[in-house]
């Protein structure tokens, strides 16, 4: 951005007003768990950081729908959050390039360049039958694209968009046809994990989640630069790789349905009055009670709405390998044996529930069963064969031993 | 238990512990139950608060008991004489040698005899010590799901721990735990379904001995 | 088979994994491949779940059309048990969701991802803002504050940080050579008329955020929408919700009517190269999309039918779903070919190879009754032009008629690569006025204060198919179930239609056949194929 321009003149120029900019910087400072004190000092950090320079960044696809994206391009105060990304110049993205190998000139411009830049990676790396499942035309695969970029020494960071990115998504449910991982473990796998990943989980990733990171790494940075700061933020992750402010609440622990759940007020049924009351969805299979996630709080597309304020469940797409672990959607718990653990025993696993339900029912059937075999027997009253006398032998032993009578 | 039960085989404050850990097995169950499937509405803030009551009270009645195990004595032998202290009933005794495997047998109906055995025989033994196993792994994964002390680092770990068993590649855990919390639950019935046979099958006694502390009709 | 001397890979812009391999001789592409990159495997991920999930999980195959998937699916679930009938306010909650669906799709395709094609942001800069503004209303155009547009598009060429629009100019300096980058477009059409357009394509990513509004308020989320489950929807209408869809569609609306439309109208004429290539198979198929109270597909407001080459662009005939089979010859699988979906099966071949004369997409080769069809806003608007018995028909011919007369062209000009585009823009005038139609029923329903929005259904064992329309095409959910699990899910995406590889008979895929025929001026910078290939929404 040019330097005889102000950051605030910039805005208006983008029909922003100063306004509108702080309520967005309020907004990010709710996502990010701050208070509200934090809304003047994340104006002036933006503000400046917008002022003194841009960080070149890729957008770079793997396995994608493109959900990612068109989720980035829903953002709040669109104007602003724009301002926000443009910190970083996309210099590469599949979605506004030219076509062909300009595309590919102008991302090798970003790597083979002389500063620093980050990527953002949305989609599954596709690792099925050699990489060939995200195959090029120049019979390269999105796997040799990816080393690429990974063997410049000015890639600062990765943000991994969009649960895809993070672990494989939907592609990697079982049985995992085409090979889906996450960009941090196939970076790992590979030897090539020099380079800090930010994970920003969900499907699809939210741009409030993407701006909270830029505006957190514009906090955090020392020198004031994006990479810096991105790679500030990278050092402070929580176990899976998430910025910790982001993903530390459960959905249901901050749902506006939650008053209703402790009441016990359930919808059973969908369309029914308890759901025109908005009562809790719990029973419909709600996956809010296992999900980190900030959907109540930041909402989505410009803070209209979010899944359970519509009547829908939270099917939890911001967990670890989601479509496995939470399916199906409408029950309470996982079927099991859907998975790596028992590979293709069962078809579409084993209800949980009431495969343990049904165990504990044999176990009482045969117990039944047994103590019918113990009456016919003769075992069971007082005609049962014991050896009392020998067992009191040895109480009358221990007692000597004692010294008592 | 097929030997004769005096007042000397247990003592009144194992009366007690026994009453209050069926108690809260029972309000655990049906609570918990409510809890994953509310299929009637109104509750959920009776059972949660219920479930959370009783899994306290199960926890310090079951350290209490295996405290009181070091400080309260009982008979020893079926219907003996003898007492010791109680925790020598939950260790291997020169009674239980060489009986499990007969005991086995008799009950699968290989062996007519009832083996020479101590007041508790050796499976039992086993049984007991699986119990309070497994009341502390409900309670460790009760906690990990617990909002408050989720975030504490020792069931952080457990839940990452089942993430990455159940859920392949890490994972907050939380599906995990919560299934392990319900299977657990399950064992623990099947655990009472048991015990509830075999203390009844060879007549009311001991049930009258553990519930209202009288040997004799 | 000659070699392939223009490879267009990755193809931008675009949702999904596409490459495109073309030859050209003498300044024509006389063959083309279309190489859809991409496997991930949904129909296999699918079985042995539950057939609710596929609610869920279908709408991520797309995170542009979310929706139509949702929908699809839950139709198709719902479509197994034979005494289901969709509850009547669900089915006008469900209208207006795609509705919102399609007026997002279609404002985010003609100007994120189409416009550039034909607007040049750097020439914007010759702009006279006066000029502009008079040219504006002489078109029809609403005015916009064209002066701060040209200080924004100024400031990112004076920064060199062209954010956007980077590299849109196939590697040409726009600013060092502007000449040499307006031969790209038409040097005829004037810097005012550009500035208008890159004025719109800002604004037009504002809209499509708008109406994805829409979606989320009555899904919850978009992309990915989370209320029309299988049974009806679990979004329950409220007055001030509604307002809340209404006021923003009526935005989007406006838009179209006062922005998109008349700026089609204005710069066609400068693209009227583009009406004499690209015209593809010709056969249409669109299975139709939103329903009414009959619930039948050719009932609805766009009505189901197929149109055939051969037989005339003016029979219209019923499709029906079996009909559809799937070639995989020259597709990397290696089940059989010719399979009817609901048998259809999706068996990666274990040895890969990467040959255009074999091999060479992730993509089947879809047939209906033996032909490949074009799916898509133009196979749409064809279809319910010509059915005469349509409720619509009335509607859609006074749009078309207008648009046609307008433009001075014939009705068979709109089977070309600038008529696909104009047809896109019409149907989302279309759509913004039929989703005012469904407020207001949605409104009369409510007021009978008994609207019901879900009911139970069976979906433990048989066979559903649902025929939709996602805002690029034709859709089709083809579901089997046994004991309450998937038995085999297999799904007939519009790109699967138009991106089509060759069929085990040879013929070319709607795309590749809309390719072959196409002018291009220069091999390095192949935009007339590009703006083919974009015409479709691949």
């Amino acid at each position: 951005m040019g330097s005889e321009m102000t950051f605030y003149e910039n805005l208006s120029q983008r029909g922003v007003s100063r306004r509108d900019f702080l309520k967005f910087c309020g907004s990010t400072a709710a996502v990010l768990g701050l208070s509200s004190t934090f809304v003047p000092t994340l104006a002036s950090k933006i503000a400046g950081a917008a002022e003194s320079g841009l960080t070149p960044a890729i957008w770079a696809t793997g396995g994608k729908c493109t959900g990612c994206l068109e989720s980035t391009l829903q953002a709040t105060y669109p104007n602003v959050a724009d301002i926000v990304l443009d910190l970083l110049t996309l210099n590469y993205s599949a979605a506004s390039m030219a076509t062909g190998k300009y595309a590919g000139e102008a991302k090798k411009g970003v790597y083979e360049g002389d500063r620093p830049f980050i990527m953002i990676y949305e989609g599954a790396i596709m690792t099925g039958l050699g990489g060939n499942t995200l195959v090029n035309a120049d019979k390269t695969t999105s796997l040799d694209d990816l080393e690429h970029v990974m063997h410049s020494p000015n890639l600062k960071a990765i943000i991994a968009m969009g649960q895809c990115a993070v672990d494989g998504g939907w592609t990697r449910a079982f049985p995992n046809p085409a090979g889906g991982m996450g960009i941090k473990y196939y970076l790992e796998q590979e030897g090539l994990d020099h380079v800090p990943v930010v994970n920003l989980p969900g499907c699809p990733a939210s741009p409030e989640e993407l701006t909270a990171v830029v505006v957190q790494a514009l906090l955090l940075g020392s020198d004031g630069t994006l990479e810096t700061g991105i790679q500030a933020v990278a050092a402070d992750l929580d176990r899976l790789n998430r910025p910790k402010y982001l993903y530390n609440a459960t959905i249901h622990d901050s749902c506006p349905r939650r008053g209703h759940f402790e009441n016990g007020e359930f919808v059973h049924r969908y369309g029914s009055d308890a759901e025109k009351k908005n009562w809790c969805v719990y029973p419909m299979g709600c996956k809010g009670p296992q999900t980190y996630r900030r959907c109540p709080m930041m909402r989505w597309n410009d803070a209209q709405s979010w899944c359970v304020e519509s009547g829908g469940i939270c099917i939890g797409c911001a967990t670890w390998n989601w479509v496995d672990n939470n399916a199906p959607f409408k029950g309470r718990h996982r079927r099991v044996g859907a998975n790596n653990i028992l590979p293709g025993v069962w078809k579409g696993g084993i209800n949980p529930i009431g495969t343990a339900a049904a165990l504990t029912g044999v176990v009482a059937a045969a117990l039944v069963a047994h103590g019918f075999g113990m009456k016919a027997a003769g075992r069971c009253g007082k005609n049962a064969t014991l050896k009392t006398e020998e067992m009191k032998e040895y109480d009358r032993k221990r007692l000597k031993k004692q010294g008592g009578a | 238990m097929p030997g004769k039960l005096t007042k000397r085989s247990t003592h009144p404050f194992f009366v007690f512990t026994h009453w209050v850990n069926a108690m809260a097995m029972l309000f655990l169950t049906i609570s918990g139950l409510y809890i994953a499937f509310p299929i009637i509405n109104g509750f959920m803030g009776v059972a949660r608060g219920t479930h959370f009551f009783w899994m306290f009270v199960l926890l310090i009645n079951i350290i209490a008991r295996i405290v009181s195990m070091f400080f309260i004595k009982c008979a020893c032998e079926q219907g003996g004489e003898c007492v010791e202290y109680d925790y020598k009933n939950w260790f291997p005794q020169k009674t239980n040698r060489h009986q499990m495997w007969p005991m086995i047998k008799y009950y699968l109906f290989f062996k007519k005899d009832y083996p020479i055995t101590a007041k508790y025989a050796g499976l039992q033994k086993l049984a007991y010590w699986l119990s309070i196993i497994l009341t502390f792994a409900i309670a460790y994964t009760g906690f990990a799901l617990w909002g408050p002390t989720q975030d504490w680092i020792i069931f952080r770990i457990g839940n990452e721990i089942v993430g990455s068993l159940f859920g392949f590649g890490g994972g907050d855990g939380l599906m995990a735990m919560r299934l392990i919390h319900h299977w657990l639950m399950w064992f623990i019935l099947i655990f009472t379904c048991i015990h509830g046979y075999l203390a009844n099958i060879y007549g009311p006694s001991a049930s009258r001995l553990i519930f209202l502390y009288k040997d004799k009709k | 088979m000659a070699t392939p001397n223009i490879t267009m890979d990755p193809i931008t812009r675009i949702e999904g994994q596409l490459a495109v391999e073309c030859v050209a001789e003498n300044g024509v592409i006389v063959d083309a491949w279309s190489v859809s990159k991409l496997f991930r495997g949904i129909e296999v991920v699918l079985k042995g779940r539950a057939p609710e999930d596929a609610f869920y999980v279908t709408q991520r195959m797309c995170g542009v059309c979310p929706t139509s998937h949702g929908h699809a699916s839950s139709k198709a679930v719902e479509a197994i048990d034979p005494s289901f009938r969709l509850p009547n306010g669900a089915r006008i909650v469900r209208n207006i969701l795609e509705g919102a669906e399609w007026l997002h799709s279609h404002i985010f395709h003609f100007y994120a991802l189409a416009a550039l094609d034909y607007v040049n942001p750097a020439k914007a800069l010759q702009a006279d803002i006066a000029n502009t503004i008079a040219l504006a209303k002489e078109k029809g155009i609403a005015i916009d504050d064209y002066a701060a547009v040209q200080a924004r598009v100024l400031k990112l060429v004076q920064g060199g940080d062209l954010s956007i629009f980077t590299n849109g100019w196939w590697g040409i300096d726009p600013v060092a050579n502007p000449e040499e980058a307006d031969e790209l477009y038409n040097p005829d059409m004037p810097a005012e008329l550009h500035l208008i357009g890159v004025a719109q394509y800002l604004k037009g990513l504002e809209m499509q955020a708008v109406a994805a509004q829409i979606i989320a308020i009555i899904g919850g989320k978009f992309p990915m929408p989370m209320t029309s489950v299988a049974g009806g929807t679990a979004w329950m209408p409220r007055a001030d919700k509604l307002d809340d869809c209404l006021f923003r569609l009526k935005e989007v609306a406006d838009f179209i009517k006062r922005q998109m439309i008349p700026y089609t109208f204005a710069i066609a004429p400068y693209y009227v190269s583009a009406l004499s290539y690209g015209q593809g198979v010709g056969n249409f198929l669109s299975w139709g999309c939103f329903d009414r109270s009959s619930m039948t597909p050719e009932n609805r407001y766009l009505p189901a039918g197929f149109i055939k080459s051969a037989v005339g662009l003016n029979v219209v005939n019923r499709p029906d779903p079996k009909m559809v089979t799937e070639d995989v010859g020259r597709s990397w699988y290696k089940n059989s070919s010719n399979l009817m979906p609901f048998d259809g099966a999706t068996e990666p071949v274990t040895n890969f190879e990467y040959d255009l004369g074999g091999k060479y997409s992730w993509g089947k080769a879809p047939k209906y009754a033996g032909d490949p069809m074009e799916a898509g806003p133009l196979a749409r608007i064809l279809v319910a032009y010509m059915d005469t018995d349509s409720p619509t028909n009335s509607l859609i011919r006074g749009v078309v008629d207008n648009a046609v007369a307008t433009l001075g062209i014939e009705l068979t000009d709109l089977v070309s690569t600038l008529g696909r585009v104009a047809a896109r823009n019409l149907e989302a005038a279309v759509a913004a006025e039929l989703a005012f139609e469904w407020v207001d029923e949605l409104v009369v329903e409510l007021r009978k204060g008994r609207a019901d929005f879900w009911t139970s259904y069976s979906a433990r064992s048989g066979e559903g198919v649902a025929t939709w329309e996602a805002p690029r095409g034709a859709l089709a959910h083809y579901i089997k179930t046994a004991g309450g699990r998937i038995e085999n899910y297999q799904i007939v995406t519009p790109s699967t239609w138009i991106l089509s590889p060759r069929n085990d008979d040879g013929a070319p895929g709607p795309m590749e056949a809309a390719l072959i025929g196409t002018p291009v001026a220069n091999i390095e910078r192949p935009i007339e194929a590009a703006r083919v290939i974009r015409s479709f929404d691949p």
